[in-house]
């Protein structure tokens, strides 16, 4: 009767673990320890996703993530992170607007130094 | 569809609160003003290749025929959600034939910061799509590999080593041996090392065509000049 639940769960496994018992009960418990663990990771995952998303699409304009969302936390504006990738994604005139407003409120870091070169830079955008 | 792009925005303006009031209505005033010059357009199949902006409207199935829409679940008879559900891209949006080319000249510029910025634009880390599981990179030829320089004493003191699994089967070459020897190894080896390691980093390894002089044959995919914005990238004279 649990045999018969636990190779219902081992579908698609690789090799004896999706046939025998022996096999399959202990690949099918790692299976359900992983599945735990990785419903809290998911989240984690996507969120890092998203800040990885936003990140590309503020550098397209220029502006780094971190600089983004100071500017927007200064400004109050509580979007989170999953709806403005996908406005960068889907919406890139919005998202360049939301820059613009993160831009004006916080320009960014004017102390960078940078090294000093001595060769003219040829094709830096 | 334009509708549906108008819908959607507003739906995602409630995630604001009421407390921003300074920076909520010009921001609804520009979306709005974004879904209606959408409205003229087709739909515009996903323009991923493209740099810059990747306008993905919602395409036709926005609206359900009344017949079908048993098939479909109550919150899916509008079209798919894309607010709630994270984007993941379908075949069509990573089709290697329609993903821009680049082409950077290596002569004096930095092996190492070079090789970097390449294994950004292969990865597709400076796209919005973004997605580390998907292919969605360009392609990055580099001409005249063996200009490329490095700074310090690494030409005489960086080693290159290779072993061939046998016993004592070990081999050491300097930059500038290996350099005279098979110059396109030395960005290969630089970008691989940069890429992930697994079947997807194998495959991104193939996007890049390191060649030696300044020829190349890819002039039919029409590459473009690789935009690099690190400021120390050329070689101090």
């Amino acid at each position: 009767m649990n045999k018969a639940k636990v190779l219902k769960l081992a579908k698609g496994f690789r090799g004896r673990a999706k046939n025998c018992i022996r096999i399959a009960r202990e690949r099918v418990e790692k299976a359900l320890q992983y599945s735990y663990r990785d419903r809290r990771n998911k989240k984690r995952d996507m969120r890092s996703l998203w800040i990885q998303r936003i990140n590309a699409g503020t550098r397209i304009h220029s502006v780094n993530y971190g600089n983004f969302m100071h500017g927007l936390m200064k400004e109050n504006i509580q979007l989170n992170r999953k709806v403005l990738s996908e406005l960068s994604m889907h919406e890139p005139h919005s998202f360049k607007a939301l820059v613009d407003i993160s831009r004006n409120a916080f320009p960014g870091n004017k102390n960078v130094v940078h090294a000093p070169r001595k060769v003219a830079l040829p094709l830096s955008v | 569809m334009a509708i549906l792009c108008a819908a959607s925005s507003s739906s995602s303006a409630v995630f604001a609160p009421a407390k921003c009031n300074p920076s909520f209505s010009p921001l609804s005033s520009k979306r709005s003003i974004a879904g209606l010059s959408f409205a003229p357009s087709k739909p515009v199949a996903t323009a991923v290749g493209k740099r810059g902006f990747a306008v993905r409207c919602q395409k036709d199935l926005s609206v359900v025929p009344l017949d079908q829409r048993w098939m479909f679940e109550e919150s899916e008879v509008d079209g798919p959600d894309i607010w709630n559900k994270t984007w993941y891209p379908k075949a069509r949006d990573h089709v290697n034939t329609e993903k821009p080319w680049y082409i950077v000249d290596a002569t004096d510029k930095i092996l190492g910061r070079l090789a970097s910025t390449i294994a950004i634009y292969i990865r597709g880390k400076n796209l919005a799509t973004y997605t580390p599981s998907v292919d969605m990179g360009a392609f990055v030829i580099v001409v005249n590999a063996e200009k490329v320089a490095v700074s310090g004493k690494k030409r005489t003191q960086k080693l290159y080593r290779r072993h061939s699994g046998r016993p004592g089967g070990m081999k050491i070459e300097t930059f500038d041996q290996l350099q005279q020897r098979i110059p396109e190894r030395i960005i290969e080896h630089a970008v691989r090392g940069m890429l992930p390691k697994g079947r997807l980093g194998r495959a991104l390894f193939n996007h890049l065509k390191v060649y030696k002089g300044p020829e190349h044959p890819h002039e039919a995919q029409k590459p473009m000049e690789l935009p690099i914005r690190d400021k120390r990238i050329m070689k101090e004279r």
